[in-house]
């Protein structure tokens, strides 16, 4: 049988222990779980689980204590935090909690960044850039500076950067967490649209129950720490989401109840 | 379970600490340094490159003497009245502007054009008004230091938060009070650095207007010897000149922290 | 509205300094003040004539060359030294003795070495400018947006691409900060050496008036060395509102939050 695209194997992680102290607690401890290829997975759980911990390990921005991350059945955790290789070669996307956008490039250059470091710029990914500003109701937008676009708006420009070059695997940390509900599903619909054109493997990390149900194919329950996964759920319903009414949707009360019970 | 976590948990000790190695290091830069001065001392001769040893000597013949104290002496003598009225006039200046805001603006940008006349450039016109002395000095040093004093001074008075006045006039305080307790504690921060750096300035505008205007003090010292070219004279005079500037800072350092005990120090350059 | 009557306000301090300028050269004598009149007209035949071009122009090429040797350095240095913390750790005391030691007074010997020409001017200036340049880079590259950088490693820049596109922009205000203060200074700092020794440059036109007991050209040439550190002063200004157009006005930093 093929090996699981993304699996995460008894994963752990603390701190260093600083000299002459107790040993620092367990952040993750003995997490298990694996992504298809192509599947949108939601991991959620309570604040303090070490959700941010878990991506940035499985982004290669930190270490594990113990445990392994296999990519197509290669092991990629590194122990020793000086062999990290961040993004894993632009195989992995991270869109961050905060937009990290380089405030004295335009929309559209921060955009084109990563292609530019990679020296993919040409004609046909500046078009590929300018059709993902257009999806995303950017157009117009391309000569503003950072802060003179709304939250939202940079969250769109952060989002579709990752997006621009195409990695396998899109890692999201809580990204629609500091717009208000109305932008939220405005750019919870723009994501699935996205995802429908290509079909990354998306995790995407959230507190939030409703967004965790309406975006992934499954959703993952998170504890408290020492975090492990507590719960997965299959979401039955079917694709293309209607995001906006998904409350209404029958079972969905049912899966909502459920996973509130787990987070407790 | 594998015990990688142990990797990770201990960093390896290393040999010294940090804190003995950045002081090796500056040891050592210190030496070669010294050892570059006097590779310059050989290889350029003498006449531009007084030897470290020279220096020395000059240094304790100067402190023997009782020449250097003399000079540091008028110096410090000049320097501290300058500083003392430009104080007063930096500091008092804003408070006046703050009670009329159309004054303010009126008169703003002719203090902020006054401050591109390079003052140092008044000191031959001033010779020619009060001859060879120390009142062109005062002068001087005054003008370089009145405008560090009062910006600072200035901002702070602009920084002071309204709600606070407003809170304590409430409470039934007297517009007194308000100035000393309300106002005076929140311009202190303010007004500290500016004397932090109008302090070593005005010594130093000193010693630079001593140059073009003076007979005696340290400034005088090293001008006077470069006229005769007389190289160590030069090295001598600029380390008193320096080392003075250097105390001053490190005075002005020191009294800050004394007095500003309550306040979380604002770290900058660390 | 108000803001005619602001103007009208400087005006009007302007003309009154300007009379008791008049005022005190009646009662003291021109000889001591000169006059707001014969001042100014002095100024336009200097320029006029060319003088005062020309020696304007030496004291730019002086502050000029100085400032590129001296900012250069002190440029490249803390981005050099970015990933080792302990050599600016090491550097520290000698930058800030360097700092706070008046360079000025360095001029004389300065002359010693290079004579009254251009090069010790040049020397004064760059020693200036080097020290203050030096803690604003510095400072610059020290408040860099870690996750910055990290989102661009993200994508898959090495070192050289982080330094260029992530680290350099973010220390490029801080550059202008200190340029702001050091390029105007280094005016200055010509006109005061060429004072102290030279024969050529707006000091030394202030020197050669006050040789000759002449109080106007003290001031003609005082005036067009005002002018120039103004003026430098502007063009930074200038030159920092366009390459900094990207910066968030100082005052509305907050994010706005929800409207698409």
């Amino acid at each position: 049988m093929a090996p699981p695209f993304l699996e995460i194997r008894n994963l752990a992680k603390r701190f260093p222990t600083r000299q002459g102290r107790e040993p620092s607690p367990w952040v993750i401890r003995d997490l298990s779980f694996a992504v298809g290829e192509g599947e949108f997975v939601t991991l959620i759980g309570p604040s303090g689980s070490g959700k941010t911990t878990l991506l940035n390990m499985i982004a290669q921005i930190d270490a594990a204590s113990d445990g392994q991350i296999l990519f197509s059945g290669d092991a990629i955790a590194a122990s020793d935090p000086k062999s990290l290789r961040p993004g894993l070669d632009r195989r992995i996307g991270y869109v961050t909690q905060d937009d990290n956008l380089l405030p004295w490039r335009t929309t559209i250059d921060n955009v084109l960044f990563p292609l530019e470091v990679q020296g993919r710029l040409d004609d046909k990914t500046r078009a590929h850039a300018e059709t993902l500003i257009k999806a995303v109701g950017l157009s117009g937008y391309e000569r503003y500076y950072p802060h003179e676009l709304s939250g939202g708006m940079r969250k769109r420009t952060s989002l579709i950067r990752t997006l621009v070059y195409d990695p396998p695997v899109i890692l999201m940390d809580e990204p629609f967490a500091a717009v208000d509900a109305q932008t939220r599903a405005q750019l919870q619909e723009d994501l699935l649209r996205l995802w429908e054109m290509g079909r990354k493997t998306i995790i995407f990390v959230t507190h939030d129950i409703a967004e965790a149900i309406a975006l992934g194919d499954r959703t993952l329950v998170l504890t408290k720490q020492p975090t492990r996964i507590a719960a997965e759920h299959k979401i039955p319903f079917r694709r293309p989401r209607n995001v906006k009414d998904i409350f209404a949707l029958e079972g969905f009360a049912s899966v909502y109840e459920t996973i509130r019970a787990e987070i407790q | 379970m594998t015990t990688i976590d142990q990797v990770i948990s201990t960093p390896a000790e290393p040999l010294i600490s940090r804190k003995t190695a950045v002081l090796l290091g500056q040891l050592g830069f210190a030496a070669v340094l010294l050892i570059a001065w006097q590779w310059a001392a050989d290889a350029f001769g003498i006449i531009f490159f007084a030897p470290p040893l020279a220096v020395l000597q000059r240094l304790y013949e100067m402190a023997a003497s009782g020449e250097m104290f003399w000079d540091i002496w008028a110096t410090l003598k000049v320097s501290a009245i300058g500083f003392v009225i430009a104080m007063v006039a930096g500091a008092i200046l804003p408070f006046g502007l703050r009670l009329s805001p159309r004054v303010t603006e009126a008169v703003e940008p002719y203090i902020f054009w006054s401050q591109g006349i390079p003052k140092y450039a008044l000191a031959p016109w001033l010779i020619l008004w009060f001859g060879i002395g120390e009142l062109p000095k005062v002068i001087i040093v005054i003008a370089m230091t009145f405008y560090v004093i009062f910006y600072n001074t200035l901002a702070g008075v602009r920084a002071v938060d309204f709600r606070l006045i407003n809170m304590a006039r409430v409470m039934g305080a007297s517009e007194k009070v308000v100035a000393r307790e309300v106002i005076w504690k929140s311009i202190q921060p303010f007004f500290y650095a500016g004397m932090k750096i109008a302090m070593p300035h005005a010594v130093g505008a000193c010693i630079v207007g001593e140059f073009l205007v003076s007979t005696e003090g340290v400034g005088y010292y090293i001008e006077h010897a470069r006229e005769l070219s007389d190289t160590v004279g030069v090295f001598a005079g600029i380390v008193v000149a320096t080392a003075l500037v250097l105390v001053i800072n490190a005075l002005v350092n020191w009294l800050e922290r004394r007095a500003l005990a309550w306040r979380p120090v604002a770290r900058d350059m660390r | 509205m108000k803001r005619y009557r602001r103007i009208a306000d400087r005006i009007l301090v302007g003309v009154a300094l300007l009379a008791l300028w008049q005022l005190g050269s009646w009662v003291l004598g021109t000889y001591w003040l000169s006059t707001p009149w014969l001042t100014i007209s002095r100024f336009v035949t200097s320029i006029a004539s060319g003088e005062m071009i020309r020696h304007a122009g030496y004291t730019v090429e002086e502050a000029a060359l100085g400032g590129v040797i001296g900012a250069v350095p002190a440029i490249i240095l803390p981005f050099a030294l970015r990933r080792m913390p302990a050599v600016v750790q090491v550097l520290d005391p000698f930058m800030i003795g360097g700092y706070g030691a008046p360079k000025l007074a360095l001029a004389p010997l300065f002359i010693l070495w290079f004579g009254i020409g251009i090069e010790s001017k040049i020397a004064v200036v760059a020693s200036i400018v080097f020290f203050i340049e030096y803690f604003s880079t510095l400072s610059g590259v020290r408040q860099l947006d870690a996750k910055l950088v990290q989102m661009a490693q993200l994508v898959g820049a090495n070192e050289r691409q982080v330094a260029r596109h992530v680290v350099f922009p973010s220390a490029v205000p801080n550059i202008f900060a200190g340029l702001r203060i050091s390029l105007p200074i280094g005016i200055a700092v010509a006109v005061v050496t060429e004072l102290i020794s030279s024969n050529r440059g707006l000091g030394y036109l202030v020197q050669i008036g006050a040789m000759n007991f002449d109080v106007t050209q003290v001031f003609a040439a005082l005036l067009g060395a005002t002018i120039l550190v103004l003026a430098v002063g502007y063009a930074v200004d200038g030159t920092e509102r366009i390459l900094l157009r990207w910066r968030p006005p100082a005052d509305s930093q907050q994010q706005q939050l929800g409207t698409a």
